[in-house]
């Protein structure tokens, strides 16, 4: 069931608090962690529901009785989707906060910024987003939830050539994420031999990209692949009768977007991680606790969050609560089983997810429908 | 004992990193840079009555500047700096000549025109800007072998940078071509009739700001150590915009004020959740509201009021 915007939880959420205690019961020492996500500005659409993933984590961890019986105590601060001001909170939260781990950054410039802040400091660092750049390689304590752009364009195609068995297709894309996917679509379509017949682009905060979208249906692709962070690419393409199928790549598959689609949410296919009306047999416990609490579905954002407040709680615990911040970044480098999808942060790329750990699902009246399809096979 | 105030601030100046926490140097750091830039802007604003709406785009090109000379070309970071200033004096001459004919609302419109297209071309130039991801890996300042890697050694870079740019635009502003300025800005029409060329005036000017917003971008692009485009848009512009009206345009020192209200209110409402941008919204409302002359003209007025000497002085100068 998608969030519906009352008073109530519009208000709520301004008034979110940025420190998360541990309630009353354990005595014992909290162990201090830090949240740098996006919760205003461009990147609030995947940074609020990262947030109550985050959130729901601490509580579930805490309820259970912490970390080695210590509490987590989360301190979450808002980058406002600017990476300048990301470096100063990752400031904040490391040398005045002493925080052991870091949750987020929501966006790939933050996550670049605040690394090279933390990654000296040994700090561990859980962004909420693919490896950008080849030097973030190096930033060992730096770990991706997310798959990288590479891999999110090999997923596209991976769909279209072997399930939809087409090759006449055409992109959508914006100008900052869906510029770096597009790059990459070209990139491994050596792999796929697919045949581009349009690539349009729209300004990030666009309003109307009608006229690309003309553009694309002259050329009458199979297939119209739409990445980026935005509902209004596909309102206009079915408001100038676009029927060819959409497919979207994992930024716009939350049931928010779906709203702000309209009567446009209708056949849109997403290469994404967890379809929470029919989840995967390790994902139904997350749903579930998910859904008595926030009393509506989780999609991949919410999972993703969850995974890596329990990675790190999981490293911690293996570490020890006392553990320097380079001993519990050293182990959570490593295989983890997460709700999202099984990572292993010890791989090149530090996220370690595969073609295999991609779900496909298709949007039918405002909901998502699993499709039966395994990449990479 | 005329300069008693002034002591009495270089002292609290040079306690601050030795009281304050890291993160709060941080902070003061990032208003260094905003005095910087909003000093071009106030600059503009204070003398010359032009709102220029698109200083992110110097301060853009300072940054990148220093970040593809220093990173890409591997060259010394004075290169990069210098590159930004030579940079942002080319656009602005080629550009301020043509648009600083314009005047009120137009002009506002156009420097913020140059803001929209230059933040377009920083995400379109991958080549250079790196995009959307940027050119992380910028190396740290270093001045006489001093490597300037931590907040608190910044600190005592870019505020003496800031204070020495006020003291300029101070000095500027009390010569013939300060009077000048001022006569454009009051009263153009007369103006001309005293032979004062103002096309030529402007473009002073608008090269000067330009020169500062690079300086500036080209300072921050080393303290972070990362650049992308998310930090040169026209939210950005409006922002070094809010320097000077906030802290009082008429007065060059005025920048240093807003520059620390921008930079250090928004961080202290955070505490309150995701309602502080409301609430540092309504802040700014009440201070243009409340001091029109800045909060520059609200300290002068508290000074006046409760120092005994200026006190005096003041009953002195209405009893005339």
């Amino acid at each position: 069931m998608p969030i519906s915007l009352t008073r109530r939880t519009v208000l709520g959420a301004m008034l979110a608090p940025a420190i998360i205690r541990p309630t009353l019961g354990h005595a014992a020492e909290p162990i201090r962690l830090g949240a740098i996500l996006s919760a205003t500005g461009p990147g609030a659409g995947v940074g609020l529901p990262q947030r109550n993933g985050v959130l729901l984590a601490v509580k579930a961890i805490n309820e259970k009785g912490g970390i080695a019986g210590r509490p987590i105590e989360l301190l979450v601060e808002d980058d406002g989707s600017n990476p300048d001001a990301a470096v100063t909170k990752a400031n904040n939260l490391i040398f005045s906060q002493k925080v052991k781990a870091i949750i987020g950054p929501t966006l790939t410039a933050s996550t670049l910024s605040v690394g090279g802040v933390a990654d000296p400091e040994k700090i561990a660092v859980m962004p909420f987003t693919g490896l950008g750049l080849e030097m973030e390689k190096q930033r060992r304590s730096v770990f991706h939830m997310l798959p990288t752009q590479d891999l999110n364009a090999r997923a596209l195609l991976e769909f279209v050539t072997k399930n939809m068995k087409t090759r006449k297709v055409a992109v959508l894309h914006d100008s900052a994420y869906g510029n770096i996917v597009m790059t990459k679509l070209k990139e491994v379509n050596a792999t796929y031999n697919v045949d581009f017949v349009a690539a349009e682009k729209w300004e990030v905060g666009a309003t109307d990209v009608t006229t690309q979208a003309a553009k694309i249906k002259a050329t009458a692709p199979d297939v119209v692949l739409v990445i980026g962070n935005s509902a209004t690419p596909f309102r206009n393409l079915r408001q100038i009768r676009m029927n060819a199928p959409l497919m979207s790549a994992l930024g716009t598959a939350s049931y928010e977007y779906v709203r702000a689609m309209g009567d446009a949410a209708d056949n849109i296919i997403f290469a994404e991680f967890l379809v929470a009306e029919d989840p995967l047999p390790y994902q139904k416990d997350f749903v579930e606790t998910f859904h008595k609490e926030y009393d509506t579905f989780p999609k991949t954002m919410e999972a993703s969050a969850w995974d890596a407040v329990h990675a790190v709680a999981a490293g911690i615990a293996k570490a020890g609560p006392d553990a320097t911040p380079a001993a519990i970044s050293d182990a959570i480098r490593g295989p983890y089983a997460g709700a999202m999808a099984k990572f292993d942060f010890s791989a090149p790329d530090l996220t370690g997810l595969s073609l295999s750990s991609y779900v496909y699902s298709k949007l039918e009246k405002g909901k998502f429908t699993r499709v039966p399809f395994t990449a990479g096979q | 004992m005329k300069y008693s105030g002034y002591i009495l601030l270089a002292i609290v100046w040079l306690a601050l990193p030795f009281v304050l926490e890291r993160h709060a140097i941080d902070l003061l750091v990032f208003c260094g840079f905003y005095a910087v830039a909003g000093a071009g802007v106030g600059f503009l604003l204070g003398q010359g009555g032009i709102v220029n709406l698109g200083q992110a785009a110097f301060y853009g090109l300072g940054a990148y500047s220093s970040a593809y000379c220093t990173v890409q070309l591997g060259l010394p970071a004075p290169v990069g700096i210098l590159t930004g200033v030579v940079v942002s004096l080319c656009l602005a001459f080629l550009i301020g000549r043509p648009i600083l004919r314009l005047s009120g609302y137009f002009l506002a419109l156009a420097t913020l025109a140059l803001g929209i297209i230059c933040s377009n071309l920083f995400y379109e130039a991958e080549f250079i800007t790196g995009g959307t991801l940027g050119i992380p890996g910028v190396p740290k300042l270093s001045v006489l072998g001093f490597a300037l890697d931590t907040p608190t050694k910044f600190y005592f870079l870019i505020w003496p940078v800031a204070v020495l740019c006020v003291l300029s635009m101070r000095s500027l502003m009390s010569s013939r071509i300060g009077l000048a300025m001022q006569a454009m800005r009051d009263a153009p029409e007369a103006a001309m009739v005293l032979a004062i060329d103002i096309s030529r005036l402007k473009l002073w000017m608008f090269l000067i700001s330009s020169v500062l917003g690079s300086v500036a971008g080209s300072l921050f692009a080393h303290y972070v150590g990362f650049v992308n485009v998310d930090s040169f848009g026209v939210e950005r512009s409006i922002f070094f915009l809010l320097v000077p009206v906030i802290g009082g345009a008429a007065s060059p020192a005025g920048v240093l004020v807003g520059a620390l209200f921008v930079g250090l209110v928004p961080e202290a409402l955070s505490v309150l959740g995701d309602i502080h941008r409301v609430l540092f919204g309504l802040a700014l409302v009440a201070t243009v509201v409340f001091f029109p002359d800045g909060l520059i003209g609200l300290l002068k007025r508290l000074a006046d009021t409760c120092i005994p000497a200026r006190r005096q002085a003041l009953k002195m100068e209405q009893s005339r």
